[in-house]
């Protein structure tokens, strides 16, 4: 056995600048407030993906994971270059096939309005976990 | 802000911040208490020091390893390992635990010369083991011994010893959380990449934050196997010391307890580009959902469904007898840090049991963003709560059993609440299907033990009646039930060994055809 790895060094953290300043989703229409909520629930109870200990890396993980997620719902092939691009899908392939079992709903909707929904969901998610939490750990500089 | 304060901490302010109740319409932008915070004076909380996180949580379950702390034989003692990870290696890592038992002379003279003798007696003693971690302690850390010479001399004397150190002194932040993380940071920056792993599969995983409890690590990794997977490492229950060296070489980190280790993770992730994949161990949705996308991940999903399906059905009916006599109990789900949120959906969802109340020692604000999203309305959720608010608390909730630690666990028997050890385990392992109906029967026995009908009963004033018999846990259990469910025949109760971990050392596993390991990252 040798020492024989060169280690990397860490990279700089990224700077996180707030994206919204109230709940994005307050001025929605009831019926989009319902099945944001729904779709929302769903991954408050059963992922673990949205909770990263850092804000610019729940910033990351949220727009990986929903919006290859919504690619998924509207049938698009989706691009998995890296193994971190990969590691969203796995995430988003589950999260696709319980939303299909879970809302129905969702695959009577044409691929726009998926895309409209889902948007709003990364939208409601960011605020949710990102700029309107009360974790003050998110913008903690280190791991 | 839902706050709750409670009457006995009136005198302490600021813990009023510590404690919310989630509302109806609450969310985690208007329900969060603080968290990770130096405890309050006057407060005597359950916490444990920055020293026992990083040796009695991360460190000791290491297998193949002297744990050496330098520092009072107490903080030795303190850390022994009563938490159950066991080894495959019969437990070498719990038999024995070490320390240079500094004393007032030392504090005075120095103990650099008393830590190496105490190095050196150690590997003598035990010659087959060539390998060391050593925990600073908040004495020796106050005289300011340098550990790290003292081991670069004995390495040099004793060719074919390796030794970590980890400088995680008792005061080293508010709680074993500091010690998590130093020593996290501590081994990828000292020991990973120091030892190039032989790979043996085109998937390689290390499977971290997992620490072996009753044998939990070895059910997972009965799994891994039989999908064909090659576990590099286990950060670190029943982990190699060299293994764990090598973990620069893995295609995913699967990460369990992101409270202890999800710092490794990250780094890793960062240094080394190796994605981090966050599971659930306990549950059969969650269980199963993680083995999935572990497959997926390396496109063998067809390995991984093959396994949710037989022990689906070998294990679902043994589950459901139990959620049927489990429903609408209402558990005080009060462990140290990560299961409030592992445990929080899954024991509602598939035993039917109701949580009333998460806490957490040593979680952070993220650990009970995950408890208050996993739990429901009405939950009392409190960060690092004092003896007196638990009392309260069980008072006022009349919780039908509590999960806890050992200490909290005894004063919840005494006020005739049932406990399970949430830290232990009563009868693990609870991880895996079948560890998943041993966590339910685990639950049956406490909260129908007939002892608890017995302890409420006083002999120097009640009516005792003597023409009764003993009421069994069945009779109490199935007093309401319907005659379709008491007679179901597919449920039944748990049918498995009270050993379920030992013959899994003996077992044998498929192999798989390779690819190459490049093609199966990509």
């Amino acid at each position: 056995m040798s020492a024989v790895a060169t280690k990397k060094k860490s990279e700089k953290v990224p700077k996180m600048e707030p994206l919204y300043t109230s709940n994005p989703l307050a001025d929605a229409d009831p019926e989009t407030q319902a099945r944001v909520g729904q779709l929302e629930n769903y991954i408050m109870k059963n992922c673990l993906w949205q909770f990263n200990s850092r804000g610019w890396d729940r910033r990351k993980q949220n727009a990986g994971i929903i919006g290859k997620t919504a690619q998924l719902l509207c049938g698009e092939e989706v691009e998995n270059p890296t193994p971190l691009e990969k590691c969203y899908w796995v995430d988003s392939v589950l999260l696709a096939e319980a939303y299909r079992e879970a809302c129905p709903w969702i695959t009577a909707m044409d691929k726009d309005a998926i895309k409209g929904l889902m948007t709003k969901l990364h939208q409601r998610m960011d605020w949710l976990m990102i700029d309107g939490s009360l974790n003050e750990e998110l913008t903690v500089q280190h791991y | 802000m839902p706050y709750h304060e409670f009457e006995c901490s009136k005198v302490i302010p600021e813990r009023k911040q510590h404690a919310v109740v989630k509302g109806e319409g609450e969310d985690l932008t208007s329900c969060l208490p603080k968290g990770y915070l130096n405890t309050i004076p006057g407060s005597i909380s359950e916490r444990g020091c920055a020293y026992c996180g990083a040796k009695h949580v991360i460190g000791t379950p290491m297998k193949d390893v002297i744990h050496l702390s330098h520092g009072p034989v107490g903080c030795t003692y303190d850390t022994w390992q009563t938490k159950r990870y066991i080894s495959d290696n019969e437990n070498f890592q719990l038999k024995y635990t070490f320390a240079t038992d500094v004393k007032e002379k030392h504090i005075v003279f120095g103990a650099e010369g008393l830590l190496k003798q105490n190095i050196l007696e150690a590997f003598k003693a035990f010659p087959e083991i060539k390998r060391m971690t050593i925990y600073q302690t908040c004495a020796t850390a106050l005289i300011g011994d340098d550990i790290a010479a003292v081991c670069d001399e004995v390495m040099e004397e004793l060719p074919g010893t390796d030794i970590f150190v980890c400088n995680s002194p008792g005061f080293a932040g508010p709680s074993q959380s500091g010690g998590h993380h130093k020593i996290n940071i501590a081994w990828v920056n000292t020991k990973v990449g120091t030892v190039e792993p032989e790979i043996t599969s085109d998937y390689v995983i290390n499977y971290v934050g997992e620490y072996n409890i009753q044998g939990d690590q070895e059910v997972m990794q009965d799994y891994f196997k039989r999908m064909g997977i090659q576990v590099l490492s286990t950060f670190t229950g029943n982990g190699s010391y060299d293994e764990l060296r090598g973990m620069h070489r893995a295609h995913l980190n699967v990460l369990e307890c992101a409270r202890s280790a999800e710092y490794i993770c990250d780094e890793l992730r960062v240094r080394y580009g190796i994605p981090r994949l966050d599971i659930d161990g306990f549950g059969f949705k969650a269980l199963g959902d993680s083995l999935r996308k572990i497959g997926l991940f390396f496109g063998i999903e067809e390995r991984a469904q093959a396994i949710i399906d037989e022990e689906t059905v070998k294990w679902k009916p043994q589950l459901d007898w139990y959620m049927e006599r489990l429903r609408g109990k209402k558990v005080c789900l009060w462990p140290g840090g990560s299961k409030l949120w592992h445990w929080a959906n899954a024991i509602q969802e598939e035993m039917g049991v109701k949580v009333v109340s998460v806490y957490t020692k040593f979680g952070h604000q993220g650990d009970m963003e995950k408890g208050i999203a996993r739990a429901g309305e009405g939950t009392l959720a409190i960060d690092d709560p004092n003896e007196l608010e638990n009392q309260e608390a069980l008072r006022m909730l009349t919780p039908d059993v509590i999960f806890t630690g050992k200490r909290p666990g005894e004063v919840a028997k005494k006020m005739r609440v049932p406990y399970l050890n949430a830290h232990a385990y009563h009868n693990g392992p609870y991880k895996g299907f079948e560890g998943w109906v041993r966590f339910a029967r685990d639950i049956y026995n406490a909260v129908y033990s007939p002892i608890y009908q017995l302890s409420g009963l006083d002999i120097s004033k009640d009516e005792i009646a003597t023409d009764k018999g003993f009421v069994t846990r069945r009779m109490l259990s199935d007093k309401n039930l319907p005659e379709a469910i008491t007679s179901d025949p597919v449920m039944s109760e748990y049918t498995g060994k009270y050993d379920s971990v030992s013959e899994l050392r003996e077992k044998t596993y498929p192999v798989f055809e390779r690819k190459s390991a490049t093609a199966a990252a990509e």
